[in-house]
């Protein structure tokens, strides 16, 4: 039984300028007392998530919808667990992979063998396990013998199709998806879709955030709609579609992105 | 690392009117030593900066990127002390059991890098213009630290230079026991007494700001 839960969840950005970043000023404004920094030494926040609750049941498939800046990635970020809250607290029960850089992790100098234990390793694997999926992934990428060289050689759309296999190989509970990821030509991503699909239907719980909608109709059960780090709307995916397609007709877009901008402490 | 040794071991030798045979093996370990110190440090600035993309996109243990330096400056650090073996022969020093103690010093200062690593390593991803204070800060340890000159150089009333730098310590845990010495056991006292320090500065600090780190990068 794999679940997840949000409660409440806020998570707020320190923007630093130069100034905030240095060790020298910082001290120096301690000790000299404020005096001669205290006009515009004040930092800036950006809030990406205010209050988010959300629960996704064993079973769900949870579509993320929303403008540029409304909080999508910043919100799988906390599913994955990269992101900790400063206030609100996050359950998460099973194992979670996310899929949002598939190549992360590779070597540029290591074989392709070599990669397929680093990347398995990256995903949770044990090297023993990672070992394991190399006939299975040999067979799938067709890479033959270059999978011998260091993949420098490899061409973007081999090395893509290693990064592909390699990531789709495992099985989590929980799959966390920023856009739909894909490999190579034609031929090959009639492949690489069937084999996507079948880690999706794998999973227990999918949590994907799209700008296409179509692909959020496919793949999802249900859907959320964000606006400026908020869940203004979730239900089924059909209603949310269409509140945010009204919402693209009457609204300009950066609809309250200064809203979300707020003056912090230093 | 052989041509600097000799370039240096040649002048220095000269400068300090002592024999090639008295100077050159002391400094030789010398630098070696002090390349493992000084890189471990300034290598724990980078350890969180540099592996941004790490950070942002899986939830790994934080120490797995302090592991990572340490475990790179060790290799680097058991390449450059192949060197050791050669000063053996050329100069036909038989260090003796002592030798064995050079491993407990490498523990006692690899514990120090890995606090030093997630204490620096994480005061540098929030305040960017500290590696070039530790850069700078490195640079005149390395003058006061005995890496060139030799402890017994320096007037009594002054030798508490070394005992005091914490540095000069650590390299001498290391150091004296491939010269065939036995540390002092003020130099293991304080190398124990810095891990003791270190950690219990450290682990409140990570505590409080772990989950701060990723949104300083």
């Amino acid at each position: 039984m794999a679940t997840v839960s949000l409660d409440r969840v806020t998570i707020e950005f320190p923007v630093y300028n130069a100034r905030g970043r240095s060790l020298t000023e910082e001290l120096f404004r301690r000790t000299v007392g404020g005096m001669i920094h205290s006009n515009g030494r004040k930092g800036v926040s950006v809030v990406a998530l205010r209050d988010v609750s959300l629960s996704v049941a064993d079973g769900d498939r949870l579509g993320l919808i929303g403008h540029n800046g409304a909080g999508k990635s910043t919100l799988l970020r906390v599913l994955a667990g990269i992101y900790e809250p400063l206030s609100g607290r996050v359950r998460i029960k099973g194992t979670v992979a996310t899929l949002t850089d598939i190549t992360m992790g590779m070597n540029l100098d290591a074989t392709g063998y070599e990669n397929v234990v680093l990347r398995g390793v990256f995903l949770g694997l044990r090297v023993r396990e990672a070992r394991r999926m190399i006939p299975e992934i040999e067979e799938f990428t067709e890479l033959g013998e270059f999978l011998r060289l260091p993949i420098r050689t490899y061409s973007t759309g081999m090395m893509l199709r290693l990064a592909f296999a390699v990531t789709t190989a495992v099985m989590p509970e929980i799959l966390i998806m920023d856009e739909l990821i894909g490999a190579g030509d034609a031929a090959f991503a009639v492949k690489a879709t069937a084999r996507l699909n079948q880690m999706i239907s794998h999973s227990r719980i999918l949590i994907m955030a799209s700008h296409d909608v179509e692909t959020i109709r496919r793949l999802c059960n249900r859907a959320a709609l964000l606006q400026t780090g908020r869940i203004v709307t979730i239900g089924s995916v059909d209603e949310v579609i269409a509140a945010y397609l009204t919402g693209n007709a009457d609204q300009s877009p950066p609809s309250s992105a200064a809203d979300a901008i707020t003056s912090a402490g230093p | 690392m052989l041509v600097t040794i000799v370039a240096l071991g040649g002048v220095y030798s000269y400068l300090f009117r002592i024999s090639l045979r008295n100077y050159l093996p002391s400094l030789t370990l010398g630098i070696v030593v002090w390349a493992l110190l000084a890189s471990m440090i300034t290598d724990a600035c980078t350890v969180f900066t540099g592996a941004e993309h790490f950070l942002q996109q899986v939830p790994l243990p934080k120490s797995i990127f302090v592991h990572r330096m340490l475990v790179r400056n060790l290799i680097t650090f058991a390449h450059n002390v192949t060197i050791v073996p050669l000063l053996y022969l050329v100069f036909g020093i038989v260090p003796g059991w002592p030798s064995v103690l050079a491993l407990v010093g490498l523990a006692i200062a690899t514990l120090n890098g890995f606090w030093i690593g997630l204490l620096v390593g994480m005061l540098c991803a929030r305040f960017r213009d500290l590696p070039q204070i530790v850069a700078s800060i490195m640079q005149i340890a390395f003058f006061v630290t005995p890496v060139m000159w030799r402890p017994d150089q320096l007037p009594h009333e002054l030798s508490w230079l070394v005992d005091l730098n914490p540095l000069a310590n650590l390299l001498s845990l290391i150091r004296d026991p491939l010269l065939g010495q036995v540390p002092t056991r003020f130099a293991y006292l304080t190398g124990i007494a810095l891990i003791l320090a270190g950690f219990s500065v450290t682990i409140p600090f990570f505590v409080r700001f772990r989950t701060r780190l990723v949104f300083w990068l």
